[in-house]
């Protein structure tokens, strides 16, 4: 469990993180979704108290990450994957973090079996590829079987096999009832492995809801229709709320309606239809549209942008 | 597992006991063996030492034998300034001038590349509460280069003797002070060594980091105190406090009346290296890594 309450971190007159408040779970996937730039990792970082809030307070598992007795094993986090001394092994690195926490050699070596690193463990991390980078940070995160788990962008340089497995990983471990938070700039990544959504944006949440309320609250079924009457099918749907577009000739895409209300309409007016397919709104444009005006904002009026950063820096 | 969404079943982990400081320095000692290039630093310094050492003994011998054919008067005037047997005495501390810029370097270094590769991140999520780990890791580069030091100087000790001897300069290691000298040459570098890692973690940057070191160490008490000493009298009591002239004090055998002695230079040292490493630690703890 993740309490995150008016957190905020300001770089001089840059605000990274604009006070945000969330709870992360435990017992589920936790995706933390935003553009790059959004202050996902600086959140990430003040959670395990590399950053310093600037304002608004942090605890995991009920304390501050500092305060607990054996850190390691309350909260695992692959924050760069590149935290390593580029001359020593990943066994001597794994070894080397272990002995913080009085964790044995078996667990070393079971984190590195379990990362797939075995045949790599005795080699130089400087050597590595940014894929086995990220899989001795995840090595390193489990070191302490913790109840919190902290991924940032755990898939960034990962294979496709390296990908599923870490997919396969979070849930799973969810699924032993541990809090799992994991970042990413990629809807599509978040579709497969998150149950619970926050999106960030400049700063501020901008969603927090379970996977399935942010694709129902956001935007409306469509409902892709081919008849060979498109006007006449187009007028009987005609009313409040519902909006008709043209794409071809006998292709219509109806939005504001349900395909069964559809094909009621088209039977009592006798018309032909040869295609109904609904459209599942992809978790992709849910994210864009979610963050549309974050985005807009930022490359359309840079002059406006700045002044928001002054007003967030007295406040 | 449980069915229940609401209510998923408690996770426990029982991998190890927690952080305490014997933990911390049990990793930092683990962190210094395994870099290669560490242990072939320290190796080096102590062979390095060592053999400047016997050099130097080798070269009084050398001198002893030139001084033989001067005439009276002339070493009348070298035996008032210590003479040759003086400067026997500080063969076996001979290797620390080299020896310190070695161990100064390693320890900006074992801290600054922790910045440098981002390893700092690692040893700051394992340890949160960062002093455990950044005093383990000064403990753990003193008491290393204590033994250095004092081996070092032990070693110097044997090996000039035959060299000495030659020239009837050999001492027996009870001469009064010896055994304080050959063991402070292990103090001494232990004390740059904690000095310098507390330069490495207030500037994060290993160039910079040695560069400051080296000034500290080598710069500010000959070029920069000769340049003053011509605009103040003063200047030259003050550099006395410098903490390598200080130091040097440790190590000396023949002490003249007016300066530091061995326990006063020591103490001098050793408040400067306090010093640093508090103001260090203090910097390390509030900063974000």
């Amino acid at each position: 469990m993740i309490e995150a309450r008016n957190l905020a971190k300001r770089y001089g007159a840059k605000t990274a993180v604009d006070g945000v408040s969330f709870n992360v779970q435990p017992g589920k996937v936790t995706g933390f979704l935003g553009p790059n730039g959004a202050g996902k990792s600086t959140t990430m970082r003040m959670i395990v108290g590399l950053d310093r809030p600037s304002h608004g307070d942090v605890i995991v598992n009920g304390k501050h990450y500092a305060d607990h007795k054996a850190p390691l094993q309350e909260v695992g986090a692959l924050l760069d994957a590149k935290a390593v001394h580029t001359k020593r092994s990943a066994h001597n690195h794994l070894k080397a973090m272990a002995a913080t926490h009085g964790i044995p050699n078996s667990r070393v070596k079971e984190v590195t079996e379990m990362t797939g690193l075995s045949a790599v463990a005795k080699k130089r991390v400087g050597g590595f590829s940014l894929g086995m980078g990220q899989r001795l940070g995840i090595a390193a995160a489990m070191l302490g079987d913790p109840h919190t788990l902290i991924l940032d962008e755990p898939v960034n340089g990962l294979d496709p096999e390296g990908v599923q497995w870490v997919r396969h990983l979070a849930k799973g471990l969810a699924a032993e009832g541990r809090t799992v938070f994991l970042s990413s700039h990629l809807m599509s990544e978040m579709s497969q492995t998150a149950d619970h959504l926050i999106i960030i944006g400049r700063g501020r949440i901008i969603a927090d809801a379970s996977m399935d309320d942010v694709i129902a609250g956001q935007g409306q079924a469509r409902t892709r229709v081919r008849t060979d009457q498109p006007q006449v099918l187009a007028n009987a749907l005609a009313g409040e709320g519902v909006s008709i577009q043209s794409l071809e000739p006998e292709l219509l895409e109806v939005a504001g309606i349900d395909a069964r209300r559809i094909a009621e309409t088209a039977l009592q007016n006798r018309v032909l239809v040869y295609e109904l397919t609904p459209l599942q709104e992809s978790l992709e444009d849910v994210y864009m549209k979610l963050t549309q005006d974050e985005v807009e904002y930022h490359s359309a009026d840079p002059v406006s942008q700045l002044s928001m950063a002054g007003e967030g820096r007295q406040s | 597992m449980s069915a229940a969404t609401t209510t998923p079943p408690a996770h426990t982990s029982q991998t190890g006991k927690g952080v305490n400081f014997g933990r911390a320095i049990r990793s930092e000692w683990i962190k210094l063996r395994t870099v290669p290039s560490t242990v072939v630093l320290l190796s080096i310094t102590l062979v390095v030492m060592v053999g400047l050492a016997v050099l130097s003994g080798w070269g009084l011998a050398m001198s002893a034998g030139v001084q033989a054919g001067m005439p009276p008067e002339q070493q009348a005037q070298m035996a008032e300034s210590g003479g040759l047997q003086g400067a026997a005495y500080t063969v076996p501390s001979g290797g620390i001038i080299f020896g310190q810029l070695l161990i100064a370097s390693l320890a900006v270094v074992l801290i600054a590349s922790e910045w440098g590769t981002g390893m700092i991140r690692s040893t700051m999520v394992a340890v949160p509460k960062r002093i455990p780990a950044l005093l383990a890791k000064n403990l753990v580069i003193a008491v290393v280069s204590f033994v250095i030091g004092v081996v070092a100087a032990l070693l110097s000790y044997y090996v000039a003797q035959p060299f000495l001897a030659g020239e009837d300069l050999d001492f027996a290691i009870t001469h009064d002070g010896m055994v304080a000298s050959i063991i402070n040459t292990g103090t001494y570098l232990a004390l740059i060594a904690v000095i310098s890692m507390a330069i490495g973690t207030m500037l994060r940057n290993t160039a910079g980091g040695i560069v400051t070191a080296v000034g500290l160490f080598f710069v500010l008490p000959t070029i920069v105190v000769q340049l003053l000493t011509l605009l103040a009298d003063w200047i030259d009591d003050a550099a006395e406090y410098l903490p390598t002239n200080a130091g040097q004090q440790m190590v000396s055998v023949n002490i003249a009346d007016d300066a530091l002695n061995q326990w006063q230079g020591g103490l001098v040292m050793a408040a400067w290296a306090v010093g640093l490493l508090v103001i260090s630690l203090i910097v390390a703890k509030r900063r974000d890594v």
